[in-house]
Protein backbone atom coordinates (compact mmCIF):
# COMPACT_ATOMS: atom_id res chain seq x y z
CA UNK A 1 0.00 0.00 0.00
CA UNK A 2 1.21 3.51 -0.74
CA UNK A 3 2.53 5.62 2.12
CA UNK A 4 2.10 8.94 2.42
CA UNK A 5 4.80 11.58 3.75
CA UNK A 6 3.08 14.69 5.65
CA UNK A 7 1.62 17.16 2.63
CA UNK A 8 1.90 14.14 0.42
CA UNK A 9 -1.11 12.63 -1.25
CA UNK A 10 -1.12 8.82 -2.12
CA UNK A 11 -3.49 7.60 -4.74
CA UNK A 12 -3.44 3.90 -6.00
CA UNK A 13 -5.70 1.74 -7.49
CA UNK A 14 -7.81 -1.12 -4.99
CA UNK A 15 -9.30 -3.86 -6.71
CA UNK A 16 -10.88 -5.20 -3.72
CA UNK A 17 -11.83 -9.47 -3.16
CA UNK A 18 -15.38 -7.94 -3.32
CA UNK A 19 -15.04 -6.79 -6.56
CA UNK A 20 -13.03 -9.15 -7.87
CA UNK A 21 -15.29 -11.92 -6.55
CA UNK A 22 -18.85 -9.83 -7.55
CA UNK A 23 -17.95 -10.03 -11.12
CA UNK A 24 -17.10 -13.46 -11.60
CA UNK A 25 -19.58 -15.04 -14.14
CA UNK A 26 -22.27 -17.23 -12.22
CA UNK A 27 -23.97 -15.03 -10.02
CA UNK A 28 -27.89 -15.06 -9.69
CA UNK A 29 -29.39 -12.68 -12.49
CA UNK A 30 -30.27 -8.96 -11.66
CA UNK A 31 -34.67 -10.00 -12.41
CA UNK A 32 -34.14 -13.12 -10.56
CA UNK A 33 -32.07 -11.75 -7.51
CA UNK A 34 -35.05 -8.99 -6.53
CA UNK A 35 -37.77 -11.18 -6.79
CA UNK A 36 -35.76 -13.56 -4.96
CA UNK A 37 -34.82 -11.37 -2.45
CA UNK A 38 -38.34 -9.99 -2.41
CA UNK A 39 -39.66 -13.51 -1.54
CA UNK A 40 -37.97 -13.80 1.37
CA UNK A 41 -39.16 -10.67 2.90
CA UNK A 42 -42.44 -11.54 2.12
CA UNK A 43 -42.05 -14.66 4.20
CA UNK A 44 -41.08 -12.25 6.89
CA UNK A 45 -44.72 -10.58 6.35
CA UNK A 46 -46.83 -12.73 8.42
CA UNK A 47 -44.68 -11.96 11.56
CA UNK A 48 -44.14 -8.29 10.56
CA UNK A 49 -47.22 -7.76 12.37
CA UNK A 50 -46.83 -9.00 15.35
CA UNK A 51 -43.78 -7.07 15.41
CA UNK A 52 -44.88 -4.03 14.96
CA UNK A 53 -47.91 -4.86 17.61
CA UNK A 54 -44.97 -5.07 20.00
CA UNK A 55 -42.94 -2.18 19.11
CA UNK A 56 -46.16 0.05 19.08
CA UNK A 57 -46.90 -1.16 22.26
CA UNK A 58 -43.27 -0.56 23.44
CA UNK A 59 -43.07 3.00 21.71
CA UNK A 60 -46.29 4.08 24.01
CA UNK A 61 -44.62 3.43 27.05
CA UNK A 62 -41.92 5.61 26.09
CA UNK A 63 -43.70 8.31 24.90
CA UNK A 64 -45.71 8.16 28.30
CA UNK A 65 -42.35 8.44 30.20
CA UNK A 66 -40.96 10.94 27.23
CA UNK A 67 -44.56 13.11 28.67
CA UNK A 68 -43.83 12.93 31.99
CA UNK A 69 -40.31 13.98 32.08
CA UNK A 70 -39.18 15.30 28.32
CA UNK A 71 -35.62 16.50 29.83
CA UNK A 72 -34.15 12.79 30.91
CA UNK A 73 -32.01 11.94 28.21
CA UNK A 74 -32.26 8.26 28.57
CA UNK A 75 -36.24 8.10 28.09
CA UNK A 76 -35.74 10.42 25.10
CA UNK A 77 -33.13 7.97 23.65
CA UNK A 78 -35.05 5.08 23.99
CA UNK A 79 -38.16 6.33 22.04
CA UNK A 80 -36.13 7.75 19.69
CA UNK A 81 -34.75 4.19 18.85
CA UNK A 82 -38.10 2.55 18.86
CA UNK A 83 -38.85 5.57 16.39
CA UNK A 84 -35.84 4.83 14.37
CA UNK A 85 -36.87 1.05 14.06
CA UNK A 86 -40.68 1.99 12.78
CA UNK A 87 -39.13 4.27 10.38
CA UNK A 88 -36.47 1.99 9.12
CA UNK A 89 -38.81 -1.51 8.62
CA UNK A 90 -41.91 -0.14 7.57
CA UNK A 91 -41.45 1.39 3.94
CA UNK A 92 -38.79 -1.86 3.35
CA UNK A 93 -41.88 -4.01 4.50
CA UNK A 94 -44.61 -2.29 2.54
CA UNK A 95 -46.10 -0.25 5.39
CA UNK A 96 -44.94 3.64 3.84
CA UNK A 97 -47.73 5.24 6.09
CA UNK A 98 -45.49 3.88 9.36
CA UNK A 99 -42.24 5.44 8.01
CA UNK A 100 -43.90 8.44 7.27
CA UNK A 101 -45.30 9.03 10.81
CA UNK A 102 -42.08 7.67 12.35
CA UNK A 103 -40.29 9.67 10.40
CA UNK A 104 -41.85 12.81 11.70
CA UNK A 105 -42.22 11.81 15.18
CA UNK A 106 -38.46 11.05 15.44
CA UNK A 107 -38.25 14.74 14.31
CA UNK A 108 -40.33 16.19 16.82
CA UNK A 109 -38.66 14.06 19.70
CA UNK A 110 -35.17 15.58 17.88
CA UNK A 111 -36.94 18.83 18.49
CA UNK A 112 -37.66 18.02 22.16
CA UNK A 113 -34.05 17.13 22.26
CA UNK A 114 -33.16 20.40 21.67
CA UNK A 115 -35.49 22.05 23.72
CA UNK A 116 -38.69 22.60 22.11
CA UNK A 117 -42.04 22.10 24.26
CA UNK A 118 -42.98 18.77 24.58
CA UNK A 119 -46.62 19.20 23.09
CA UNK A 120 -48.69 15.96 24.43
CA UNK A 121 -51.17 16.86 21.94
CA UNK A 122 -48.85 16.79 19.25
CA UNK A 123 -47.20 13.53 19.90
CA UNK A 124 -50.97 12.10 20.84
CA UNK A 125 -51.92 13.12 17.02
CA UNK A 126 -48.71 11.31 16.14
CA UNK A 127 -49.41 8.11 18.21
CA UNK A 128 -52.85 8.00 16.82
CA UNK A 129 -51.80 8.15 13.53
CA UNK A 130 -49.48 5.11 13.62
CA UNK A 131 -52.28 2.99 14.90
CA UNK A 132 -54.25 4.17 11.65
CA UNK A 133 -51.46 3.24 9.73
CA UNK A 134 -50.89 0.03 10.40
CA UNK A 135 -55.03 -0.72 9.68
CA UNK A 136 -56.21 -2.28 7.12
CA UNK A 137 -57.68 0.65 6.02
CA UNK A 138 -54.46 1.88 5.74
CA UNK A 139 -51.31 -0.26 5.64
CA UNK A 140 -50.85 -0.27 2.09
CA UNK A 141 -51.26 3.96 1.38
CA UNK A 142 -48.49 5.99 0.44
CA UNK A 143 -48.19 8.99 2.05
CA UNK A 144 -49.03 11.15 -0.69
CA UNK A 145 -52.59 9.65 -0.90
CA UNK A 146 -53.66 10.54 2.31
CA UNK A 147 -52.59 14.25 2.14
CA UNK A 148 -54.67 15.38 4.97
CA UNK A 149 -53.20 13.88 7.45
CA UNK A 150 -49.26 13.69 6.15
CA UNK A 151 -49.52 17.76 5.68
CA UNK A 152 -51.00 18.01 9.06
CA UNK A 153 -48.14 16.38 10.72
CA UNK A 154 -45.32 17.91 8.58
CA UNK A 155 -47.14 20.95 9.89
CA UNK A 156 -46.60 20.09 13.55
CA UNK A 157 -43.12 18.91 12.97
CA UNK A 158 -42.38 22.43 11.75
CA UNK A 159 -43.85 23.96 14.93
CA UNK A 160 -41.62 21.68 16.79
CA UNK A 161 -38.86 22.88 15.19
CA UNK A 162 -39.45 26.41 15.04
CA UNK A 163 -40.09 25.99 19.15
CA UNK A 164 -36.43 24.14 19.44
CA UNK A 165 -35.17 27.04 17.20
CA UNK A 166 -36.87 30.00 19.63
CA UNK A 167 -35.30 28.15 22.60
CA UNK A 168 -32.10 27.73 21.74
CA UNK A 169 -31.90 31.45 21.25
CA UNK B 1 -20.69 -1.71 -17.20
CA UNK B 2 -24.05 -2.89 -18.79
CA UNK B 3 -27.39 -1.09 -17.27
CA UNK B 4 -28.27 -4.10 -15.03
CA UNK B 5 -24.74 -5.85 -14.28
CA UNK B 6 -25.36 -9.03 -12.08
CA UNK B 7 -23.31 -10.12 -9.20
CA UNK B 8 -21.85 -12.23 -7.41
CA UNK B 9 -22.51 -13.01 -3.95
CA UNK B 10 -21.51 -16.13 -3.24
CA UNK B 11 -18.69 -16.85 -0.95
CA UNK B 12 -18.42 -13.24 -0.14
CA UNK B 13 -18.02 -12.80 3.59
CA UNK B 14 -21.00 -9.81 4.32
CA UNK B 15 -21.10 -8.05 7.46
CA UNK B 16 -24.27 -6.52 8.38
CA UNK B 17 -23.59 -3.85 11.74
CA UNK B 18 -27.41 -2.42 12.65
CA UNK B 19 -28.41 -2.15 16.58
CA UNK B 20 -32.15 -3.36 15.23
CA UNK B 21 -32.37 -7.11 14.91
CA UNK B 22 -35.22 -6.66 12.85
CA UNK B 23 -33.04 -4.49 10.26
CA UNK B 24 -30.75 -6.99 10.31
CA UNK B 25 -33.39 -9.52 9.67
CA UNK B 26 -34.57 -7.93 6.68
CA UNK B 27 -31.25 -6.94 5.28
CA UNK B 28 -29.68 -10.48 5.69
CA UNK B 29 -33.10 -11.82 3.86
CA UNK B 30 -32.49 -9.69 0.73
CA UNK B 31 -28.84 -10.86 0.72
CA UNK B 32 -30.10 -14.38 0.35
CA UNK B 33 -32.47 -13.59 -2.17
CA UNK B 34 -29.52 -11.73 -3.96
CA UNK B 35 -27.60 -15.26 -3.44
CA UNK B 36 -24.98 -14.28 -0.41
CA UNK B 37 -24.41 -17.30 2.06
CA UNK B 38 -21.95 -15.75 4.11
CA UNK B 39 -23.50 -13.38 6.03
CA UNK B 40 -22.35 -12.39 9.74
CA UNK B 41 -24.51 -9.92 12.03
CA UNK B 42 -23.81 -7.54 14.62
CA UNK B 43 -25.45 -5.31 16.99
CA UNK B 44 -22.98 -2.67 17.98
CA UNK B 45 -19.30 -1.55 18.07
CA UNK B 46 -18.10 -3.30 20.30
CA UNK B 47 -18.95 -6.48 18.32
CA UNK B 48 -18.08 -4.76 14.88
CA UNK B 49 -14.57 -4.20 15.98
CA UNK B 50 -13.95 -7.71 17.29
CA UNK B 51 -15.11 -9.20 14.15
CA UNK B 52 -12.93 -7.54 12.02
CA UNK B 53 -10.04 -7.74 14.25
CA UNK B 54 -11.00 -11.49 13.97
CA UNK B 55 -11.34 -12.22 10.65
CA UNK B 56 -11.33 -10.54 6.92
CA UNK B 57 -14.69 -9.08 5.72
CA UNK B 58 -15.60 -8.92 1.84
CA UNK B 59 -18.16 -5.89 2.80
CA UNK B 60 -19.40 -4.15 5.45
CA UNK B 61 -23.19 -2.60 5.67
CA UNK B 62 -23.16 -0.30 8.53
CA UNK B 63 -26.12 1.65 10.24
CA UNK B 64 -24.79 5.16 10.32
CA UNK B 65 -26.26 5.90 14.15
CA UNK B 66 -24.58 2.18 15.58
CA UNK B 67 -24.35 2.52 19.16
CA UNK B 68 -22.73 3.99 20.61
CA UNK B 69 -20.49 5.72 18.28
CA UNK B 70 -22.06 5.95 15.23
CA UNK B 71 -21.45 4.69 11.67
CA UNK B 72 -19.19 7.88 10.61
CA UNK B 73 -16.91 7.20 13.41
CA UNK B 74 -16.29 3.44 12.78
CA UNK B 75 -15.75 4.57 9.38
CA UNK B 76 -12.95 6.63 9.97
CA UNK B 77 -11.76 4.49 12.41
CA UNK B 78 -11.63 1.27 10.24
CA UNK B 79 -9.94 3.90 7.31
CA UNK B 80 -7.40 5.00 9.67
CA UNK B 81 -5.54 1.88 11.13
CA UNK B 82 -3.14 0.65 9.16
CA UNK B 83 -2.50 -2.57 10.51
CA UNK B 84 -6.04 -4.21 9.95
CA UNK B 85 -6.65 -6.17 6.71
CA UNK B 86 -10.23 -4.38 6.21
CA UNK B 87 -9.18 -1.37 5.99
CA UNK B 88 -10.09 -0.78 1.95
CA UNK B 89 -12.69 -2.89 2.25
CA UNK B 90 -15.99 -1.83 0.42
CA UNK B 91 -18.19 0.44 3.56
CA UNK B 92 -21.95 0.90 2.52
CA UNK B 93 -23.41 3.11 5.32
CA UNK B 94 -27.02 2.91 5.69
CA UNK B 95 -28.63 5.66 6.78
CA UNK B 96 -31.90 7.46 6.84
CA UNK B 97 -30.65 10.80 7.04
CA UNK B 98 -30.28 12.11 3.76
CA UNK B 99 -29.36 15.47 3.86
CA UNK B 100 -26.74 16.62 1.60
CA UNK B 101 -24.27 17.20 4.61
CA UNK B 102 -24.83 14.04 6.19
CA UNK B 103 -24.16 12.16 2.74
CA UNK B 104 -21.29 14.23 2.55
CA UNK B 105 -20.07 13.39 5.72
CA UNK B 106 -19.94 10.10 5.14
CA UNK B 107 -18.17 10.51 1.94
CA UNK B 108 -15.51 12.39 4.04
CA UNK B 109 -15.36 9.64 6.28
CA UNK B 110 -14.17 6.85 3.77
CA UNK B 111 -17.81 5.06 2.61
CA UNK B 112 -18.24 4.43 -0.18
CA UNK B 113 -21.59 4.26 -0.82
CA UNK B 114 -24.67 5.26 1.36
CA UNK B 115 -28.04 4.00 1.16
CA UNK B 116 -31.71 5.14 1.86
CA UNK B 117 -33.40 3.94 4.64
CA UNK B 118 -35.78 1.84 4.31
CA UNK B 119 -33.88 -0.38 1.82
CA UNK B 120 -35.43 -1.90 -1.08
CA UNK B 121 -34.20 -4.99 -2.68
CA UNK B 122 -33.57 -3.25 -5.89
CA UNK B 123 -31.65 0.03 -3.65
CA UNK B 124 -29.96 -2.48 -2.11
CA UNK B 125 -28.71 -5.23 -5.15
CA UNK B 126 -27.69 -2.05 -7.57
CA UNK B 127 -25.64 0.00 -4.72
CA UNK B 128 -23.46 -3.49 -4.37
CA UNK B 129 -23.59 -3.47 -8.18
CA UNK B 130 -22.53 -0.18 -8.36
CA UNK B 131 -19.54 -0.84 -5.71
CA UNK B 132 -18.42 -4.14 -7.43
CA UNK B 133 -17.96 -2.58 -11.03
CA UNK B 134 -16.77 0.98 -10.62
CA UNK B 135 -12.97 0.77 -10.35
CA UNK B 136 -12.26 3.51 -7.88
CA UNK B 137 -8.77 4.69 -6.74
CA UNK B 138 -7.98 5.13 -3.03
CA UNK B 139 -6.35 8.51 -1.66
CA UNK B 140 -4.04 8.33 1.34
CA UNK B 141 -2.75 11.97 3.16
CA UNK B 142 -2.76 13.55 6.12
CA UNK B 143 -6.23 13.83 7.17
CA UNK B 144 -8.26 11.20 4.70
CA UNK B 145 -7.59 7.37 3.46
CA UNK B 146 -10.77 6.35 1.40
CA UNK B 147 -12.04 6.14 -2.24
CA UNK B 148 -10.94 9.40 -3.98
CA UNK B 149 -13.64 11.48 -3.72
CA UNK B 150 -12.31 14.32 -6.29
CA UNK B 151 -15.58 15.50 -8.25
CA UNK B 152 -15.57 17.74 -11.51
CA UNK B 153 -14.80 20.82 -11.28
CA UNK B 154 -17.03 23.31 -13.30
CA UNK B 155 -15.23 26.71 -12.54
CA UNK B 156 -16.49 30.01 -12.45
CA UNK B 157 -18.90 30.91 -15.39
CA UNK B 158 -17.70 32.02 -18.89
CA UNK B 159 -14.17 30.86 -17.73
CA UNK B 160 -13.46 33.96 -15.98
CA UNK B 161 -11.99 34.16 -11.90
CA UNK B 162 -13.14 35.68 -8.98
CA UNK B 163 -14.09 39.05 -9.00
CA UNK B 164 -11.33 41.45 -6.71
CA UNK B 165 -14.64 43.29 -5.41
CA UNK B 166 -16.64 39.96 -4.81
CA UNK B 167 -16.43 39.52 -0.65
CA UNK B 168 -16.54 36.72 1.51
CA UNK B 169 -20.13 35.93 2.67
CA UNK B 170 -20.98 34.15 6.21
CA UNK B 171 -23.69 31.99 5.17
CA UNK B 172 -25.40 29.83 7.47
CA UNK B 173 -24.62 26.15 8.34
CA UNK B 174 -26.12 23.87 5.40
CA UNK B 175 -28.72 22.00 6.43
CA UNK B 176 -30.41 21.09 2.57
CA UNK B 177 -33.51 18.97 2.43
CA UNK B 178 -33.38 15.28 2.35
CA UNK B 179 -31.95 14.15 -0.89
CA UNK B 180 -33.50 11.39 -2.87
CA UNK B 181 -31.13 7.92 -3.50
CA UNK B 182 -30.53 9.26 -7.24
CA UNK B 183 -28.79 12.81 -5.63
CA UNK B 184 -27.46 10.08 -3.10
CA UNK B 185 -25.37 8.48 -5.68
CA UNK B 186 -24.19 11.34 -7.36
CA UNK B 187 -22.27 12.83 -4.45
CA UNK B 188 -20.64 9.97 -4.68
CA UNK B 189 -19.58 9.16 -8.24
CA UNK B 190 -16.34 10.96 -8.90
CA UNK B 191 -15.87 12.37 -12.81
CA UNK B 192 -12.24 13.42 -12.35
CA UNK B 193 -9.47 10.95 -11.74
CA UNK B 194 -5.88 11.55 -11.87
Amino acid sequence: MADSTKGDAAIFPIDTRFQQMARRPGGVPRERALDGAQRHIDELKPEFNNWLSRELKELAVSIQQVISNPSDATVLERAHQVCCQLRDVGGTMGYELVTFVADNLCDILDAIKAGATCDKNMIDCHMDALALARTDAYRNLRPEQVPEMTSGLRRMVELAIASSARESK
Amino acid sequence: MSSNPTINLRDLVILIADSSSYVRMISHSMLRGFGANKVLEVGQTGALLQTLSAQKIDILLCDARLPPYGGLVLTRTIRRNADNVNRTMPILLMSSDTREVAIKSARDAGANMVIAKPMSPKSLYDRLAWIAFSSRNFVDTDSYFGPDRRFKIEGYPGGVGRRKGDKVEEVGQEVGPALAQDDIDSLFSATRTG
